[in-house]
């Protein structure tokens, strides 16, 4: 007893952190944050308006901006549907296949959906730590050892501490709700007055463009500091971003036909892709959109073949019958480069993009999925 | 290695579990702390290691040697004249370059100095103050040369101490080794009590506290007014909190070695006058400065004239201790004259004097704010930096209620309000030591809530110790 003093208050705090893990945190999470756009997500689907969801879209913030939510919304219902939109921006395959377990367990009438992807979410098997916080919200402890294969753990980086302890996942939040309580109060009363539809039905609407920035190319970026500030401010660090991709560029052309063996790494992605598509077990064969991609990041900065090393991972599966396949990559890429009235940034289309893209892909949707997941309710 | 890496914790520990079961036999136990502190040190730069080692060779030898020499004066001086020419070679000998190719190039000469090649290593401000100490004690015969080689090793090497302090006098050091190292419960109580008040002053507070001081510091051309007060208060906060954070781990850690240190820290920010101030900051510095280097200069015996003389030389000393720059002479500088000024004028001053409430509150704040100033100029880079910062305070006081924001300012305002407040009542209640005592829920409630405030408000990046760079 006399040494007891001594380890309670480790006790108390593993006690506490088991608490934050379970969630009790999660109501004052900051709804701007990765693990708060994740929980909004977990609690509209709460609502008794989606105690059953029959088709849902995963993915990044790619299909928040460039997937119109609200004509699906629509066309789902028109069948006697529910449809969910649970893309959380900076979603990547470890976070996925949190979020598809959690519906496998919570949510089982789920009949099919929209996985959307990019290219360059076949170049690697994680995203860095913070999709931890995208993850943490819907996983279970066993899921524990899945996460740290994409987020490995790290002494020296705290962030990802967050695999294992739910007060340093949390830990920046706090902070932010110590320093500015005032604000999170304000931010957490709007976020709570939000209905549930709004969440996961809405569309996000970006109308601004790249024409109007004047930006259409990578080599525009060098000129960055002489254009608009709130240009300059949004668009600096994507250009960053793609600079530094464009210096550390290779050609996976060698993987592809076979001139040299693949990569571990790349084996890693292909091997993990192709499972955890196979792993899903809806009754409809999940259509996979590849979304529009700026020519900037297709041919300057990401590898060259990288397009084509994305269809090979997901060739087999096509075949199979595993997936549907929606290959919009290069919708907006011509010779002469990117149309830049559909995107409002390096990544997301805005509205225009998005009204475009839905043309295109609505028709096999409305087939492939709503069609065939209204099939045995029209029986 | 520093006390705040997981590096640390292991080797920490390691150390711990080594040195329970040596204590049987002390040769042993003392060899495996001199092994442990080198290989401490080395961690950082182990070819400064030969340093460590020629200064305690030198020393130790010279200390058996001083109470049976003819002239012993000579050992002294050549023990003074090895640890001072350290730290003149390697602290000091490129700030001298560099001033004097700035004279020579002010003066339009064409002389220029190559700098030397050197890396400050990292202690040595306090191990050869420790060391010499140990010399100077010998000579004058306050004690009795150590004959134990290891003893003296571990005397100048000891890990927890061996960067930035306390500075541990080599006889009280061996008092410590010589008496019962028995660690008691109650001694690990006290012990982890100044680990995590450590951890959190440091961890939490200073690298917080940074993120406020460092940008106006950094670059004060572009800050207002109150970003510039804030950051003086902040820097004024973390600078102590850095340190006596430093101090109570190596104090916690030595005591669970069996160990006890000097206190080094005591509520500075309580302080009613400069002289208080300097019997509660960094307190072993101020002592061997006043022993060794003030009552050496004659101290208060030789009229007044040659007191406040003495008084201004070892404060100037005292902050060139600090660094190679100008701009911690002047630090120095300021708090010399402060004493000065104490000494001739606002001690004999009845008001000043006065022990009503107001006045203390007086004189508290004039203290306070007077160190503060004097801050500036130890923590800004150049004179322009600082010239920069009190040109901000100066132009931005006339309109300081305009430009108060509210949204940005309160938090800041009312966090160094809490801080001061915080200090304060740690001091007249003495927290650490009731803490450390405590029989009952307070030390688990407290020991929680350290813990708790270092996952959840530690800033992810960790700064080093200041005073390493000493």
């Amino acid at each position: 007893m006399r040494y007891l003093k001594f380890l309670l208050p480790l006790l108390l705090v593993v006690c506490l952190d088991l608490v934050f893990q379970l969630g009790i945190y999660e109501p004052l999470a900051s709804p701007g944050s990765h693990a708060g756009m994740s929980i909004s997500v977990k609690s509209a689907l709460d609502a008794p308006a989606f105690a059953r969801v029959d088709l849902v879209t995963l993915g990044s913030s790619r299909p928040v901006y460039g997937i119109d939510h609200e004509a699906l919304t629509r066309a789902a219902a028109a069948h006697g549907l529910v449809y969910a939109n649970l893309s959380v921006p900076g979603m990547h395959w470890m976070s996925l296949r949190v979020i598809t377990d959690w519906l496998a367990r919570q949510h089982p009438e789920v009949q099919g959906g929209i996985i959307a992807l990019a290219v360059q979410d076949f170049l690697a098997p994680g995203n860095g730590s913070y999709e931890l916080g995208i993850a943490y919200p819907f996983r279970t402890f066993s899921e524990i050892p899945w996460m740290r294969e994409h987020v490995p753990f790290d002494w020296h980086d705290p962030a990802t501490y967050g695999l294992y302890s739910g007060l340093f996942e949390y830990h920046e939040d706090v902070q932010d709700i110590v320093a500015h309580p005032q604000h999170r109060r304000k931010l957490l009363r709007w976020f709570h007055a939000r209905a549930p539809q709004q969440v996961l039905q809405a569309n996000a609407n970006e109308t601004t463009g790249l024409c109007s920035a004047g930006i259409s190319k990578l080599s525009d970026c060098a000129t960055m500091a002489a254009r608009d500030p709130a240009v300059a401010a949004k668009l600096a660090p994507q250009c960053r971003e793609l600079e530094g991709a464009a210096k550390g560029r290779y050609d996976m052309r060698v993987y592809l036909d076979g001139r040299e063996p693949l990569t571990a790494r790349l084996a890693e992605v292909s091997d993990l892709v192709r499972a955890q598509l196979r792993g899903l077990h809806w009754k409809i064969p999940p259509v996979i959109v590849l979304m529009p991609m700026h020519d900037a990041w297709l041919r300057d900065a990401m590898p060259a073949g990288a397009h084509s090393w994305a269809l090979q991972v997901l060739a087999p599966l096509v075949a199979d019958g595993t997936i549907r396949l929606l290959d919009e990559t290069d919708l907006f890429n011509s010779d002469a480069g990117t149309d830049c009235s559909a995107f409002f940034d390096f990544y997301h289309n805005n509205v225009s993009g998005r009204e475009r893209l839905m043309q295109k892909i609505m028709p096999a949707l409305q087939s492939d999925l709503i069609g065939e997941a209204a099939a045995p309710v029209a029986k | 290695m520093l006390f705040t890496s997981i590096q640390f914790v292991v080797f920490f520990i390691a150390v711990l579990v080594l040195n329970q079961p040596l204590r049987r036999w002390p040769i042993a136990q003392k060899a495996m702390l001199v092994l442990a502190s080198y290989y401490f040190y080395a961690q950082w730069n182990w070819h400064y290691l030969f340093l460590v080692w020629f200064s305690t060779v030198v020393d130790y030898s010279i200390g058996l040697r001083l109470p049976h020499s003819p002239k012993p004066h000579r050992l002294i001086a050549l023990s003074v004249i090895v640890n001072l020419g350290f730290l003149g070679i390697f602290k000091y000998a490129n700030w001298m370059i560099s001033s004097l190719n700035g004279v020579s190039a002010a003066l339009g000469d064409a002389m220029h100095i190559t700098p030397l090649d050197v890396v400050l290593p990292v202690g040595i401000s306090f191990y050869t103050f420790q060391s010499l100490s140990y010399t100077i004690d010998v000579y004058r015969g306050e004690m009795a040369p150590r004959r134990n080689f290891l003893d003296y090793a571990l005397a100048v090497a000891f890990f927890p101490q061996l960067e930035a302090g306390p500075i541990v006098r080599a006889r009280e050091f061996f008092a410590e080794l010589d008496g019962p190292k028995l660690v008691r419960l109650r001694d690990v109580q006290r012990a982890l009590v100044l680990i995590a008040f450590g951890f959190v002053k440091k961890m939490v507070f200073a690298d917080s506290l940074a993120l406020v001081a460092d940008p106006v510091f950094d670059n004060p051309a572009g800050a207002g007014f109150w970003n510039t007060l804030f950051a003086v208060y902040a820097f004024a906060f973390q600078i102590y909190c850095d340190f006596s954070g430093y101090t109570d781990i190596a104090t916690g850690c030595a005591l669970l070695l069996g160990i006890r240190f000097p206190q080094n820290f005591n509520y500075p920010y309580i302080a009613q006058s400069f002289q208080d101030f300097w019997r509660r900051w960094h307190m072993t510095l101020s002592r061997w400065l006043r022993d060794y280097l003030y009552i050496s200069l004659g101290g208060n015996r030789a009229g007044k004239l040659r007191t406040l003389a003495n008084l201004m030389i070892t404060m100037l000393l005292g902050g060139l201790w600090h660094g190679a720059s100008w701009t911690f002479v002047i630090w120095g500088g300021l708090h010399g004259l402060y004493l000065v000024i104490e000494r001739i004028g606002l001690s004999r001053w009845k008001l000043w004097q006065s022990p009503s409430r107001a006045m203390i509150l007086v004189r508290w704040a004039v203290v306070f704010h007077f160190v503060c100033l004097a801050w500036i100029f130890f923590r800004a880079k150049t004179f322009g930096a600082a010239w920069q910062v009190l040109a901000n305070l100066a132009h931005g006081v006339m309109h300081a209620f305009a430009n108060f924001a509210p949204a940005q300012h309160t938090g800041l305002a009312l966090l160094f309000i809490v801080l001061m407040i915080v200090h304060a009542l740690n001091a007249n209640r003495r927290v650490k030591d009731r803490l450390g005592d405590d029989r009952g829920p307070a030390f688990v409630v407290a020991m929680t809530a350290a813990i708790l405030l270092l996952v959840l408000f530690t800033p992810n990046h960790s700064a080093p110790f200041i005073y390493f760079q000493f």
